[in-house]
This record gives structure tokens, C-alpha cells and sequence, in this order.
């Protein structure tokens, strides 16, 4: 069986979906955090999947963007969930509940 | 949709196309930023030098912006390889996002002056974030976009907790950074997907590969590519259902900055949503419409039924974006974007104004603003009290404002499109939206000052600084003048 480039795409649809579910059912911060990675690196797994398909530059260099972005998303997402632990000893969304109403 | 025309009539992605006027204000607010950064960084100075630089990096932004505005009409030009467009959508969103920018600083000074030496990297933060957005406006290329809106959107978070000793403070920037990342995730998820269907980045080369799709799976895969864009932009502007950060983010944040925060991603939001549908998903306006349409309603409704039920004036005046945002919508769905420029120039206004006189109460890095501490405003503070009831009247769409000129405005647009039943949602909600906002004002000039422990100690008169004073002053000037006399702002729109 040939694995052609729709599979590709699939897959990183399921982890989509799967990154997805997990920012909506995890309530440890890190965990959600992981499944947004999750998320992105689906994002470039479709665009090189499609970048191949097509026969066109643009997806694998749209992938490069892609990855800075995540980085500095990381960057400012762990110091901010760094911050939340040193104050409260948890990254569990369940404790942040200081806001509501 | 007649806007855009120019822009796809000159499909031109090979050629380079530099131009630094184009990204002119961009290049001088990133600039600005870096110089604050290394100059507090070497010399230490005093806050007024850093609002020297703020000064002039605007000021020569805006000068910029003229210049662009003066070249672009000649007709919309595309530079960078297709990455960025120069049109009056683009410089009108550029005037915006430095007003906003200069506005929310004024607020957001005595919050800089009581960070010490940290205040330099709010500044920074606000000029680079201001920068990011601009891209985002003028960006002629998804992938441009989506880079414009994180470096937007990254800076916003740390923004939000940039007292991070505070506990609240932290909440919010964690609640604001994990649905933020998440809505950018579901945007770019719809980039790649709108690539995997067209094989196309540009907005115009999207539009161009629309009528041709012939692969049976591929409008679908348009249509899913379409939705998630939407989605994570509806996320950015706080449209219901994906509003649910944006009342503990306000809530949270720093009073200073929260009000340049809900302004300038809301600016940016809607500007490239408005060219995005338009200009590349303009052939399935019959598949989008009636979606954005139904989000529309369900902002006004919820928005204004949410905001009635709330007990703290940050949650509030977010609920009321909410509702706001439906408004909005309601505009971009009749398709005139004229109407749409003219509600959010004037909405951001007011809104940087409320969250300004909530700065003065809650205190320039507080959290939480409880409705208590505004009653009895009147007695404290007769000029904050009286320049919130005009903002207060302003969102509400009183006539005489420019609230009114700008629901109006974007009712017209609505029911010219097709939409009266949105129309009526919208105007029963505006209706019952007084309440709210009549609520507080029963508060501010009805009902006594809440006495504090220390007798005398919290209704003392709060202290304006002088910065918001001039915010308040403009805001009001914008708003009864436009109100009573809109012609010029909507020349000036097109």
C-alpha cells in the first residue's frame, strides 16, 4: 500500500484532534501547554504533507515560522506558568480560580 | 466587498517589491522598542526619558503613516513578495492601532512609573505588540498574518502579568497565554489547511484558486480551512461563544494596561478578519455569512445578558465587548467596512477611557474592580464620574454620541445585506444593554461612598494624573463630536 500524502494529513488531523481534546481535558497548565504543541506540530505536518503533494516551497518554509512562533511561545509560556508555580506551589487550572464570576 | 477590488485586480507574487514605506510605522515602532530596551538597559534613566523616546517613536510613526496614507491614494500596492499589502484598510488599521497605542500608554504611565525598572519593558512590549498588529492589518499573505498576530498576541501575555508578584495578575497571563495559544493553534491549523486545498499562502491566490477547485475533497477541505480561521480569530476579538477568558483576563490584569489590551487585539482582529473573508473566502460569502451571522447574535444576546449579572466593572465592560464584538460582526456580515472602521474607531476610544477612569479606582497596577468602589463616584470625583457616564452612554448608543452613529452605522450595513433579523436581535439587545449600563450610573451619582475601615481613608478624592485627564479629554471631544458631526471621520473612511 502506498502512503500518499492525504494520509499524512489525516494523521495530523487525529493529532489535532487529539491536541485539541487534551487543552480541553487536562487541568495541569504544563499538560494543556503540551497539547498546543501537540497542535502546532500537526499544523506542520499538514504543511509539509501539502507542500509535497503540491510540489511548491511555500508549506516547508511556512513550517520554519510555524516553529519560531512555537518557540517563543515557549519561551513566554513556561515563565509564565513558572511564575504561577513559585506563588502557588501547583499548575493545576482547578487552584486558578481566583477570577470568576 | 467593492474595497478590495484593487487589490485582486494586481495578483502579483513574483515580483520582490521592497518598499520601507510600506512597513514604515512597523520598522519605527520595533525600533523604538529595541532603543528603550538597550537604553534602560546601559543608562538607567529616569521614566520621563523613556517617554521622551515613546514620544517621538509615535509621533515619527504617525508622520509615517500620513506619508503612506498621502502614497496609497493612488491605488493599493502589494510589496515584499506578496507578504504585505499597502491599502486605505491597511492605513486606516495602522491609525488606529497608534492611537490605541498612544492613548493606552497615557493610561498605562503611573503603572510604568510604579514598576521601576521593569516599566521600561511594558513600554517595549506595547510599541512591539502595536507593531505586530500593524502587520497583521497589512498583511497580504496568511502566513504574514499569522506572525503579525502572534507577535501581537505574545506580547499581550506577558503584558497581562507583568505584576507578576501578583497572584491575580499571574491567573490572568495564564488563562490569557493557554486560550490564546490555543486560538492561534486553531488559526494556523486553517492556514495549512486553506495551503493543503489551494496550494495557495497569498489572500488574492486563494481568492484566484476558489472557482477551481475541481478534487472533491478539496472544498471541503476550503470549508474546514475557512471555519478554523474564523474560529481563531472570533477567539481574539471575544465574540461568543469563544469570549470565555476574556472577563477573568480583565479581571486580572494590571489596571493600567488592560484597556490598550482589549483595544488593540480587538483593532487587529477584526481588520484582518474583515480582509481575509472579503478578500480571499469572498466567493462563499454564502457559506459564512449566515455562520458569522448567528455568531453576531449570539454576542449581542449573551454579551448583554452576561454583563447585567456582573458585580465587578472589568467583567463588565468585558461582557459588554462581547456584545460589542456581535455589533461588530453584525457590520462585516452586511459587508459595508465603512460602518465597521467608524464603530470600532470610536469604540476603542471609549473603552480605553473607561478602563482609564477604572485605572484611577482600582489603582494603576491593581486587580479586580468591584462595582462597590464606584458608588457614590459622583460625590468623590465629579469629573471621573461625568466622563464615565459619557463614555457609559457612548457604549450604550445614546444618540448624540458617537455610539449612536456607529450602531447605526452598522445596522444599516446589516440590513442592506440581507440580515433584518440580526438588526432586530441587535436593537432589543442595545435596548436591554441600558440597563447595565444605567446601572452603574445609579451607582456613581445615587447611592454613598462605601466607607473603608479607616474613616475617611477610601473616599477621599481619587487622584487623576494628568495623563488621564488628557485621555478623558480626548475620548469625550471624539465622542460627542462625531456623535453630532460624523461626516468627516466617515469621509476620512472612504
Amino acid at each position: 500500500m502506498e502512503v500518499t500524502a492525504g494520509w499524512y494529513m489525516t494523521l495530523a488531523a487525529v493529532l489535532f484532534l487529539i491536541g485539541a481534546g487534551g487543552m480541553l481535558i487536562r487541568r495541569n497548565a504544563l499538560m494543556m501547554f503540551m497539547s498546543i504543541e501537540l497542535m502546532l506540530n500537526s499544523v506542520n505536518l499538514t504543511f509539509i504533507a501539502a507542500g509535497k503533494e503540491l510540489g511548491s516551497l511555500d508549506g516547508q518554509l511556512a513550517v520554519f515560522f510555524v516553529l519560531v512562533v512555537a518557540a517563543a511561545e515557549v519561551v513566554v509560556g513556561l515563565a509564565i506558568i513558572v511564575s504561577v508555580f513559585q506563588s502557588r506551589s501547583s499548575a493545576s487550572a482547578d487552584e486558578l480560580s481566583e477570577l470568576r464570576g | 466587498m467593492t474595497d478590495f477590488l484593487p487589490i485582486i485586480a494586481q495578483v502579483d507574487s513574483g515580483a520582490l517589491g521592497i518598499s520601507y514605506l510600506a512597513i514604515g510605522p512597523e520598522l519605527i515602532l520595533a525600533f523604538g522598542a529595541a532603543l528603550i530596551l538597550m537604553v534602560d538597559v546601559f543608562y538607567k534613566p529616569r521614566h520621563t526619558v523613556h517617554a521622551g523616546i515613546v514620544f517621538s517613536t509615535l509621533v515619527l510613526a504617525t508622520a509615517t503613516a500620513i506619508l503612506q496614507y498621502d502614497r496609497v491614494q493612488e491605488g493599493a500596492t502589494i510589496h515584499f513578495s506578496g507578504m504585505i499589502v499597502a491599502d486605505d484598510f491597511a492605513v486606516f488599521g495602522k491609525f488606529l492601532l497608534l492611537l490605541v497605542a498612544a492613548l493606552g500608554l497615557l493610561v498605562a504611565w503611573p503603572m510604568v512609573e510604579q514598576l521601576g525598572r521593569r516599566g521600561a519593558e511594558g513600554v517595549a512590549l506595547v510599541l512591539l505588540s502595536a507593531a505586530g498588529f500593524m502587520f497583521m492589518v497589512a498583511g497580504a499573505n496568511l502566513m504574514m498574518v499569522f506572525l503579525g498576530l502572534e507577535i501581537g498576541s505574545i506580547s499581550l501575555y506577558i503584558l497581562a502579568g507583568i505584576t507578576r508578584e501578583s497572584v491575580i495578575s499571574d491567573e490572568a497571563a495564564l488563562k490569557y497565554f493557554l486560550l490564546g495559544s490555543f486560538a492561534s493553534a486553531i488559526f494556523v491549523y486553517g492556514v495549512a489547511l486553506a495551503y493543503a486545498g489551494t496550494g495557495e499562502l497569498s489572500l488574492s491566490g486563494i481568492a484566484a484558486q476558489l472557482p477551481a477547485t475541481a478534487i472533491v475533497l478539496r472544498p471541503g477541505v476550503v470549508l474546514a480551512a475557512m471555519a478554523l480561521i474564523i474560529t481563531g480569530l472570533l477567539f481574539k476579538v471575544t465574540a461568543a461563544p469563544f469570549h470565555a477568558w476574556a472577563p477573568d483576563v480583565y479581571q486580572g490584569s494590571p489596571a493600567g494596561i488592560v484597556g490598550y489590551m482589549a483595544t488593540a487585539a480587538k483593532v487587529a482582529g477584526f481588520a484582518a478578519l474583515a480582509r481575509i473573508l472579503y478578500v480571499s473566502f469572498g466567493s462563499f460569502a454564502d457559506d459564512w455569512g449566515p455562520a458569522l451571522a448567528a455568531v453576531a447574535a449570539i454576542s449581542v444576546v449573551l454579551g448583554t445578558l452576561m454583563a447585567i449579572m456582573q458585580t465587578d466593572m472589568r467583567r463588565l465592560l468585558a461582557y459588554s465587548g462581547v456584545a460589542h464584538a456581535g455589533f461588530i460582526l453584525t457590520g462585516i456580515v452586511g459587508g459595508q467596512l465603512r460602518a465597521v472602521w467608524f464603530y470600532l474607531a470610536v469604540y476603542v476610544v471609549q473603552l480605553i477611557a473607561a478602563f482609564a477612569v477604572v485605572s484611577v479606582i482600582a489603582g494603576p497596577t491593581g486587580s479586580v474592580s468591584p462595582l462597590d468602589d464606584y458608588k457614590g463616584l459622583a460625590k468623590r470625583s465629579p469629573y471621573l464620574a461625568g466622563a464615565l457616564t459619557v463614555m457609559l452612554l457612548a457604549l450604550s448608543g445614546m444618540p448624540a454620541t458617537a455610539g449612536f452613529i456607529g450602531k447605526l452605522g452598522v445596522f444599516t450595513s446589516a440590513w442592506g445585506g440581507g440580515y433584518e433579523w440580526l438588526v432586530v436581535t441587535g436593537l432589543v439587545a442595545s435596548v436591554a444593554g441600558f440597563f447595565f449600563y444605567i446601572r452603574i450610573m445609579v451607582l456613581m451619582y445615587m447611592q454613598e461612598p462605601v466607607l473603608a475601615e479607616a474613616p475617611g481613608a477610601d473616599v477621599a478624592k481619587p487622584y487623576v494624573s494628568p495623563n488621564v485627564e488628557v485621555v478623558l479629554a480626548i475620548a469625550i471631544a471624539i465622542t460627542i463630536f462625531f456623535g453630532i458631526y460624523p461626516t468627516p471621520l466617515l469621509n476620512f473612511l472612504g
